[in-house]
């Protein structure tokens, strides 16, 4: 980006700062993205993007103007200006809006320290490839087997009209394998794992390709149980939702329900604040930047509104203790924002979302907590999930055990879970000491948004389908 | 139009120029003008001008792909140099090709006056008819937009389309509240061309309200029992979707990994159930005119009168597997209309449920599924005895199609699906 561009964009704030929108904001950006898969040794996907671009959004009275161009210069930033401004006062034209101005919060100046270093294309494929001749030479029975590469970039510069400015990098780089085997019925099975990664470069967590094969091969031993596996007995069952799946119940099963926006649409949070929602082992935080004295997955230090981004404790010994907001919400609520304001694409307008959402870790050790089951299942990979306002959930269930007196048994085959977050969460009794981090994914809610999510194992009631 | 043309052949000029043996690209430019309702009230007007160039070149038997949202010379030049590199950097596979000419066409579709006040009045209309009609529905969000479009796609075969497009379109998610009890949300997206449109009698908008409502009374579901699943228009959209992807797609195909590799011609499904793709049927909004292949796309069957007549098939694994290469890449999909009105069809359920939205996942490969019915109903005796909480569904995707038990005869069009409602027996349905 280059040098000066920041200047320019402050003049044209100050400008609008002295017109009549009550709160201005502008933000550029530029993404790169670089993606390779080989396919049964097929590269079918082999992609290079690079999109760019301003926007800007102005608050009147209670409804918002937003437009963007995919250009960054003088000429763009005028134009989204004028055109947000003319958005804002036409809803206000239409719907004469009456709530009062937005109490911005206070201003920050920040300038991030994360960095990023591009590769070549060819750096992917022969990476790939290496893992790719690997996972054809020793395992020749696979049915079909992929692996891929991502490596990406979001560069943002904001501008709020309160003297607010953050320029911050959002990199993020991950492998994927994913392998096929046949049943002996003529069924077939699959397992994807992402291998290596976080927030980074390339370079950052890759060098020899041969350093990942144990992932393949512990990968490819979880597919050979579960070739064998069975189907759970579909119903309700004392299960321990591994490290590796937890996060999907901080995001989808409780998450969701708290981000304030869905809490004002009626979610089932709305009632429930202040209540003990779990049970008082449970805690739940969404971290901004740095959890356990450690950097997070994806760590987030200013949000697109330009408030400064801090920890929102959601659940504290089993009571929900709060929401996610952005501005507008967090001035409905009477509460100071934590910075989940996040826009994905220059052309987004900020939403409330999640960063890296937790479950935080017990006291148990995982062998006692599956010691402690005479009858029901440990469930070890999910493969999406999906929530509701009601705080019902679902995750599809790709790899997992039954648990029958205390010990592992035989691999299951594909299912799914469900059940109610906040009656769910109420039956856990056990949550193992360690937490797991899962960085690769998007939640979608309006915009994609790449989210951490994590959490430890943890011992529950919840609902299994069968067959 | 002129503007474009004259700059997706400057792109093919720029990827011959940087070592490119046969290229394509497509040029589009485009605007958004979005009016978005959160929690029941007018919250944002958003307006998007957009545009970008995705490339795609092979050089000697290697294929790369670049995108950028910038129609400047300069950076046309600096991506069709990364484009071309990333090709070199390629593996070389027989399959990669570029579209063969045919034919060049002119493609005009949809509506070409936009009209934002009436279109806001529409919307505010429709704000207040939930309002007054269904007074206990909490509309969480309304994305309502008008979406325009110019593109031109050519390659260095000769090929060259130029398409503009405009219409709007209307998503809504919602549910039902009333005092402590919430229902599962739902939604629903309609597209249409008249600003003027009527929003409330699009697509099944006023069925879908009531229906919310109506799950209120909803209770658990007891036990657990093998019966026949009814799927609403919106929900068949969903579970055909995963269908295709499961058994139809290249990724499937090229790996063999599809139950139904070897089925085309054999029967896959009951008699009378057909699954067409239709871009060019009139009851479709702004269908698909260019494939992503860069040809004509044209209407075809996936599954006529049960016999699988063709897979979804790019040129790419069509070259792969010698199978043909599909009519079109539109999802647009459509089922014709049974011989039973819906009531007949409900009144022929001993024992099921009516499915409005499935929230499940990923089937697996052979086709298994298993998910929570949402915003669903228990059926008993022929009749909707009420509306169930956390209950599940699960079968196999292609053993249903083989158990279809009936059709409706009536049709939801939506703008981008034509489907009526379809009964599918041997679905283990399981509550509390």
């Amino acid at each position: 980006m280059p040098n000066g561009v920041i200047f320019l964009l402050n003049d044209f704030i100050k400008k609008y700062a002295d017109g009549a929108a009550e709160h201005t904001e502008i933000r550029a950006q530029q993404a790169f993205s670089r993606g390779v898969t080989l396919v049964g040794g097929n590269l079918v996907s082999n992609t290079r993007t690079r999109t760019g671009g301003v926007c800007a959004r102005v608050y009147k009275n209670g409804l918002w103007g937003f437009s963007s161009k995919g250009e960054y210069n003088e000429e763009s930033v005028r134009a989204v200006l004028e055109a947000a401004r003319d958005n804002a006062l036409f809803m206000d034209r239409k719907l004469k809006g009456s709530k009062p101005p937005l109490l911005a919060a206070a201003p920050v100046q920040f300038t991030g320290t994360e960095t990023f270093q591009d590769v070549d294309q060819k750096t992917l494929i022969d990476f790939i490839s290496v893992l790719d001749d690997y996972m054809q030479k020793k395992y020749p029975d696979l049915a079909s087997r992929a692996v891929g590469m991502r490596s990406n970039c979001i560069e943002k510069m904001l501008h709020t009209d309160n003297g607010s400015f953050s320029h911050q990098l959002f990199p993020r780089t991950y492998g994927m394998i994913s392998m096929t085997a046949q049943t002996a019925d003529g069924e077939t099975v699959e397992l994807f794992d992402v291998i290596g990664g976080g927030a980074g470069s390339f370079c950052d967590f890759y060098s020899d390709p041969l350093l990942f094969t144990d992932r393949i091969d512990a990968l490819y031993e979880e597919l050979m149980h579960k070739r064998e596996g069975i189907f759970p007995d579909a119903g309700m069952c004392d299960c321990i939702i591994g490290s590796s799946v937890a996060g999907m119940v901080a995001h989808e099963a409780v998450g969701h329900t708290v981000e304030a926006d869905l809490v004002l649409s009626g979610s089932v949070a709305a009632s429930n604040l202040g209540k003990q929602v779990a049970s008082p082992i449970v805690n739940m935080v969404d971290f901004a930047h740095t959890a356990f004295g450690e950097k997070v997955p994806l760590p987030v230090y200013v949000d697109d509104e330009g408030t400064k981004c801090e920890d929102a404790v959601l659940i504290k010994d089993g009571i929900l203790t709060g929401y996610m907001n952005n501005l507008e919400s967090a001035a409905h609520f009477g509460v100071n924002p934590c910075g989940n304001a996040r826009a994905y694409g220059f052309a987004d307008e900020p939403l409330i979302r999640m960063r890296n959402t937790a479950v935080l870790p017990g006291k148990d050790k995982l062998e006692d907590m599956i010691a402690s089951i005479d009858n029901g299942y440990y469930l070890t990979r999910t493969a999406n999930g999906q929530a509701d306002t009601t705080g019902e959930f679902m995750f599809g269930v790709c790899m997992g055990y039954e648990i029958k007196n205390g010990k592992l048994g035989r691999a299951l085959r594909d299912t799914t879970i469900s059940g109610v977050a906040f009656n769910m969460l109420k039956t856990v009794d056990m949550l193992s000491d360690t937490l797991e981090w899962d960085f690769a994914g998007f939640c979608g809610k309006k915009q994609p948004m790449p989210v951490s999510m994590g959490g430890p194992a943890i011992k529950c009631r919840v609902s299994i389908g069968g067959r | 139009m002129e503007k474009l043309k004259q700059t997706a052949l400057y792109v093919l000029d720029a990827l011959r120029n940087a070592g490119a043996d046969a290229a394509q690209c497509s040029v589009s430019e485009g605007k958004k003008e979005e009016f978005n309702i959160d929690a029941g009230a007018f919250s944002l007007l958003r307006s998007v001008f957009n545009s970008g160039v995705s490339m795609k070149v092979l050089k000697d038997g290697k294929m790369g792909q670049a995108f950028i949202n910038s129609l400047e010379k300069e950076d046309i030049d600096a991506a069709a140099l990364e484009c071309v590199q990333a090709a070199e950097a390629s593996v070389a596979d027989e399959a990669y090709c570029i579209a063969s000419f045919t034919e060049n066409a002119d493609f005009t579709d949809g509506t070409t006056t936009p009209d934002r006040d009436r279109f806001f009045d529409r919307v505010r209309e429709f704000l207040d008819e939930i309002g007054q009609e269904f007074p206990k529905i909490m509309v969480e969000q309304i994305i309502a937009e008008y979406v325009e479009g110019h593109s031109v796609f050519a390659n260095t075969n000769g090929v060259l389309y130029t398409q503009k497009n405009a219409n709007y379109s209307v998503g809504a998610m919602y549910s039902a509240h009333e005092e402590d009890v919430t229902t599962s949300f739902n939604s629903f997206d309609v597209d249409f061309t008249d600003p003027g449109s009527h929003i409330m009698d699009l697509g099944s908008c006023r069925e879908m309200f009531a229906r919310c409502e109506a799950e209120l009374a909803m209770q658990p579901l007891e036990g657990k029992f093998e019966g026949v699943a009814l799927f609403s228009p919106a929900c068949l959209d969903s579970m055909l979707s995963m269908i295709i992807d499961n058994f139809c797609s290249d990724s499937v195909i090229v790996e063999g990994t599809s139950p139904w590799r070897e089925q085309l011609g054999k029967k896959v499904a009951c008699d009378g159930f057909s699954l067409q793709v239709i871009p060019h049927d009139v009851r479709v909004v702004c269908g698909e005119r260019v494939t992503d292949d860069g040809y004509i796309s044209k209407d075809y069957d996936i599954i006529r009168d049960g016999v699988l007549q063709d897979f979804c098939l790019s040129e790419y694994a069509s070259n792969k597997t010698g199978l043909s290469r599909a009519p079109s890449s539109s999802s647009c999909i459509g089922v014709p209309g049974g011989d039973k009105r819906f009531e007949e069809l409900l009144a022929g359920i001993e024992k099921g449920i009516l499915v409005c939205r499935f929230s499940g996942g990923e089937p697996a490969t052979n086709g298994d599924f298993s998910g929570v019915a949402k915003n669903s109903f228990y059926i008993e005796n022929g009749k909707i005895a009420y509306p169930v909480s956390e209950t599940m569904i699960s079968g196999n995707l292609a053993a249903m199609l083989k158990n279809i038990v009936g059709i409706s005869s009536e049709v939801s069009c939506d703008g981008t699906t034509v489907l009526p409602y379809i009964a599918f027996g041997g679905i283990t349905v399981s509550g509390n």
